[in-house]
C-alpha cells in the first residue's frame, strides 16, 4: 500500500514539475514574441525530457498541457483554443502526434530495460540458490538446510516440501495451511495456485515420475519463478535417488564380491586338510592288514573325503564362473555324445534316481566349450536328481530344432511353485522348499543360464500349470555348415 | 616293484599333510625327506640326489613354480610331481612348462599319488632306455620304423600327420600333453594357437582307434590343458579325469 502511495507521489510531482516547466517555457516565449513554428521545437524537447525522467501518464499530461499552451498562446486567434489557420492546425496534430509517440517508445523502452533488470535479478537469486542448495549432502533430506535458501533469497513467507519417497514433509517460515495444500497437491497430482492466500504449490516430477510437492507462500509473481524453483527441486531430488541409488548397488556389489571371495578362499582351505584325511587313511591301508570292518572305515572316510573334495572344487568353479565374464573355448562338440556321458556319470552316483536319454540317438553338434557344456548340463541332472524324490524318473532329451539344439532335462515327482518360477534363475535365489530339503549355493542355476548366454543360448523353465514334472529346456545354437566343415576339415 | 627304494622329496608348508605324507608312502616303499619351502628344497636338492620330488604349487615364499623350475637345473633325472588345486588350469601349465613331469590335483587319494609317482619314475627311467622300435598299449601296436599302427592285429590307416602326433603321444603315454607342447612337436615351433587343429586331428585319431569315441580310453582329455595317452594295460594307468567330478 505505501509503495503505491509513494509512486503516485513520485507521478504528481513530476506531473507538477513538467507543469511548472511548461507553463514557464509558454512564458517566456509569449514575453519574447516568438512565433508558433519556432517554439514547436522547444515544446517536442520539453515532452522528450519529461519522457526520459518521467512515465507514460506523466508524459501525457505534459503533451496535453504543452498542446494547450501552444494553442491558447501561439496559434491565430489567441487565448482561444481555435485554430483559424488549417496549417497551424496541421502542425499542432504533429506536434500531439510526435511527442506521444515519443512519450510511448521511450516509455516502452524504460519498462523493457525494467523487466530485464528484474529477471537479470531473479536469475541471479536462482543461481545463488543453486549454489547454495548444490553444496549440501546429496543423502541428506529436503529438510530446514534446504528450504531456508529459498525464504533468504526471494523472501517467501514460508516454502514446504514433500517428499513421496520418505513420505516426510519439511516446512520452514509461518504458514498453517502450506503444509496441507502441499501435501494435498501431491495426492491429488495437481498443481494448485491460490491468488487470494499467495500461495503456489507445484508437483514434483522425476524421471516422469512423481515424488513430492513444492509449496511457496508469498513468492512475488509465481507465474514467473515457482516454475523454476520447482525444476531446481525436481533435479535435487533426482540427484539424491541417484546417490541413494548408486551407493545401494555399490553395497550390494561389495557384499557380493565378499561372499565370493569367502567361497574361494573356503573351498581352497578345504583342500589341504582334505590331502591329508586322505594320505592318513591311505598310509593306514598301507602299513598294516586291516581287518575286513577296518578295510571298510578306511573306505568310508576315504570315499567321504574324496567326494567333499568333489563339492568343493565344484563350489570353487562355480563361484569363479559367478564371478567372472565367461569366455567359452569353442570347439565342435558331439552334444549327444556328451549328455550321454554324462548319464552314466551321474547313474553311478545317484543309484536310486532313473536317469535317460528319451530322445538323441543321432550324434547332434554344436560349436561350444564342452567342459562348460558338461558343467551346465551336469547341473542341470543334478537339479532333478537332487530336488525330485528317490525312486523319481530324469530324462533327457536331446533335439534339433531349426537352429537351434534343444536339450531339455525334466524329472517327474516335483514342482516349482508358481511364484518361484520367475526367480528360480537369480543369482543366491533358493526356493522356500529347496531351502528346506537341500542344500546348496543358489548359483548354480544362475551359472548354468550364464553360460547358456554366453553360447549364444538360453535355458527357460518349462513347467506345465498341473502334474509334478519340471522340465528345463537349454537351448544351444547349432554350428553353421560352413564353420563346420571348415572345423573337421 | 619299481617304487622299491625310490627317494622322494616331499615340499609342502602345511606340516600336517607333510607328516600324513612322510607315513603313507613310507609304508607304500618310499624313501620319503621332507622340506618345508622351495627354498629348503632347493638346498636339500643340491646335496642329495632324489628319483622323485613332490612339490606343492603354492607356498609363501619362493613359488611352486620357481622351485620347479631351479630344481630342473639342479637335478635333471629327478621326476617332478607338482600338487596343485583343480580349478587352476592355468597352473597346471606353467608347472608342466617349468618341466614338472606330472601333477595330481588335490584333494588326492593316495592310490593316485602313488600311481603317478611309480608312471613318472618309470617314464623317466625308460627314457634313459633306447627308444624301441614298437610301441604297445592296450590293443594298439606301433611300428615306428615302417610307420605302421595295428588295432587287434589289423592295420589301421593314418595320414602322417595323425601318425605323428599318436606316436608322440604313445611315446608320452601317461604323461600329461599341453596343446602348445603338441602343436608345437607334431606341427612345427612355429604353431602354438591352433588348437582347432589339434582337436580335429584328435577326433580323427579317436574315431580311429577308440570303441566309442565319446568315451574314450586311449586319448583322454586333461580339461582346458591338452590330453594324456593312457595304456589301458597299465595299472597305474587310471581312466579317472578332472571330468568326474
Amino acid at each position: 500500500m505505501g509503495d503505491q502511495y509513494l509512486r503516485g507521489l513520485g507521478m504528481s510531482a513530476r506531473v507538477l514539475i513538467g507543469s511548472l516547466a511548461a507553463t514557464l517555457l509558454t512564458l517566456a516565449c509569449y514575453r519574447l514574441h516568438a512565433d508558433f513554428a519556432s517554439v514547436i521545437p522547444l515544446y517536442v524537447l520539453l515532452v522528450v525530457l519529461q519522457a526520459l525522467t518521467g512515465d507514460f501518464r506523466s508524459c501525457v499530461i505534459v503533451a496535453v498541457i504543452s498542446t494547450a499552451c501552444l494553442d491558447l498562446f501561439f496559434t491565430e486567434p489567441l487565448f482561444s483554443l481555435r485554430i483559424d489557420h488549417p496549417l497551424n492546425a496541421l502542425a499542432l496534430a504533429a506536434f500531439v502526434i510526435t511527442s506521444l509517440v515519443i512519450t510511448r517508445l521511450v516509455a516502452r523502452v524504460r519498462e523493457e530495460a525494467k523487466s530485464a533488470k528484474l529477471q537479470k535479478e531473479r536469475l541471479n537469486r536462482l543461481y545463488q540458490l543453486a549454489q547454495q542448495l548444490l553444496v549440501l549432502d546429496p543423502d541428506a533430506p529436503l529438510g530446514e538446510d534446504f528450504l531456508k535458501p529459498f525464504r533468504r533469497l526471494f523472501g517467501i513467507r514460508a516454502v514446504c516440501v514433500f517428499e513421496a519417497d520418505s513420505a516426510e514433509l519439511h516446512l520452514v517460515g509461518d504458514s498453517r495451511e502450506l503444509a496441507t495444500k502441499t501435501r494435498d497437491a501431491y495426492i491429488r497430482g495437481l498443481d494448485l495456485d491460490d491468488a487470494d492466500a499467495r500461495v503456489a504449490v507445484r508437483r514434483l516430477r522425476t524421471s516422469g515420475q512423481l515424488d513430492g510437492a513444492i509449496g511457496f507462500e508469498g513468492l512475488e509473481d509465481p507465474a514467473e519463478t515457482a516454475g523454476a524453483l520447482t525444476a531446481l527441486t525436481a533435479a535435487l531430488l533426482e540427484r539424491k535417488i541417484a546417490f541413494h541409488a548408486a551407493s545401494a548397488s555399490a553395497a550390494a556389489a561389495q557384499t557380493e564380491i565378499y561372499r565370493s571371495a569367502m567361497l574361494d578362499a573356503l573351498a581352497h582351505e578345504f583342500k589341504t586338510p582334505l590331502s591329508t584325511i586322505l594320505a592318513g587313511v591311505g598310509g593306514m591301508r598301507e602299513a598294516g592288514p586291516l581287518t575286513a570292518e577296518q578295510e571298510g572305515m578306511a573306505d568310508t572316510v576315504e570315499n567321504e573325503a574324496a567326494r567333499l573334495g568333489k563339492l568343493t572344487s565344484r563350489l570353487l568353479r562355480t563361484a569363479r564362473l559367478d564371478n567372472e565374464h565367461i569366455r567359452p573355448r569353442l570347439e565342435l562338440v558331439d552334444i549327444t555324445a556328451v549328455v550321454a556321458q554324462l548319464i552314466r556319470q551321474y547313474s553311478a552316483r545317484s543309484s536310486d534316481r532313473t536317469i535317460f536319454l528319451t530322445d538323441g540317438q543321432e550324434p547332434v553338434q554344436a560349436l561350444a566349450d564342452p567342459e562348460l557344456i558338461r558343467l551346465m548340463v551336469g547341473q542341470l541332472i543334478e537339479n532333478a536328481c537332487k530336488y525330485s524324490r528317490p525312486g523319481s524318473v530324469v530324462t533327457i532329451a536331446v533335439q534339433r530344432q531349426g537352429e537351434f539344439i534343444l536339450i531339455r532335462v525334466s524329472n517327474n515327482g516335483s514342482s516349482i511353485p508358481r511364484n518361484e518360477r520367475s526367480r528360480i534363475f537369480e543369482r543366491f535365489y533358493r526356493g522356500e522348499d529347496a531351502k528346506r530339503s537341500t542344500t546348496g549355493t543358489g548359483l548354480g542355476l544362475y551359472v548354468a543360464r550364464k553360460i547358456a548366454l554366453a553360447h549364444g543360448g538360453a535355458l527357460d523353465l518349462e513347467t506345465e500349470e498341473q502334474g509334478d514334472q519340471v522340465t528345463f529346456c537349454l537351448k544351444l545354437p547349432t554350428t553353421k555348415d560352413e564353420l563346420k566343415h571348415a572345423l573337421t576339415a | 616293484m619299481l617304487s622299491q627304494h625310490s627317494s622322494v622329496l616331499v615340499v609342502d608348508d602345511e606340516s600336517a599333510l607333510r607328516k600324513a605324507l612322510r607315513t603313507s608312502l613310507t609304508a607304500s616303499g618310499f624313501d620319503v625327506e621332507e622340506a618345508r619351502s622351495g627354498e629348503e628344497a632347493l638346498g636339500t636338492v643340491q646335496q642329495h640326489q632324489f628319483d622323485l620330488v613332490l612339490l606343492d604349487v603354492s607356498m609363501p615364499g619362493m613359488s611352486g613354480i620357481d622351485a620347479c623350475r631351479r630344481i630342473r637345473g639342479i637335478s635333471p633325472q629327478a621326476g617332478i610331481v607338482m600338487v596343485t588345486v583343480r580349478d587352476q588350469e592355468d597352473d597346471k601349465v606353467r608347472a608342466l612348462e617349468a618341466g614338472a613331469d606330472d601333477y595330481v590335483t588335490k584333494p588326492f587319494k593316495l592310490r593316485e599319488l602313488t600311481a603317478r609317482l611309480r608312471a613318472v619314475l618309470r617314464r623317466t627311467r625308460m627314457s634313459e632306455a633306447v627308444e624301441p622300435v614298437v610301441l604297445r598299449a592296450g590293443n594298439l601296436e606301433m611300428d615306428l620304423h615302417d610307420r605302421i599302427l595295428r588295432r587287434n592285429g589289423e592295420e589301421i590307416h593314418l595320414s602322417p600327420k595323425e601318425f605323428d602326433l599318436l606316436a608322440f603321444m604313445m611315446k608320452n603315454a601317461g604323461a600329461p600333453l599341453t596343446h602348445v607342447k603338441l602343436l608345437r612337436t607334431v606341427w612345427g615351433v612355429e604353431y602354438g594357437n591352433e588348437l582347432e587343429y589339434l582337436r580335429s586331428y584328435v577326433r580323427m585319431l579317436r574315431k580311429k582307434i577308440e570303441n566309442d569315441p565319446s568315451n574314450p580310453e586311449y586319448i583322454l582329455t586333461e580339461p582346458w590343458l591338452g590330453y594324456r595317452f593312457r595304456d589301458p594295460s597299465d595299472p597305474d594307468s587310471p581312466r579317472e579325469s578332472a571330468q568326474d567330478d
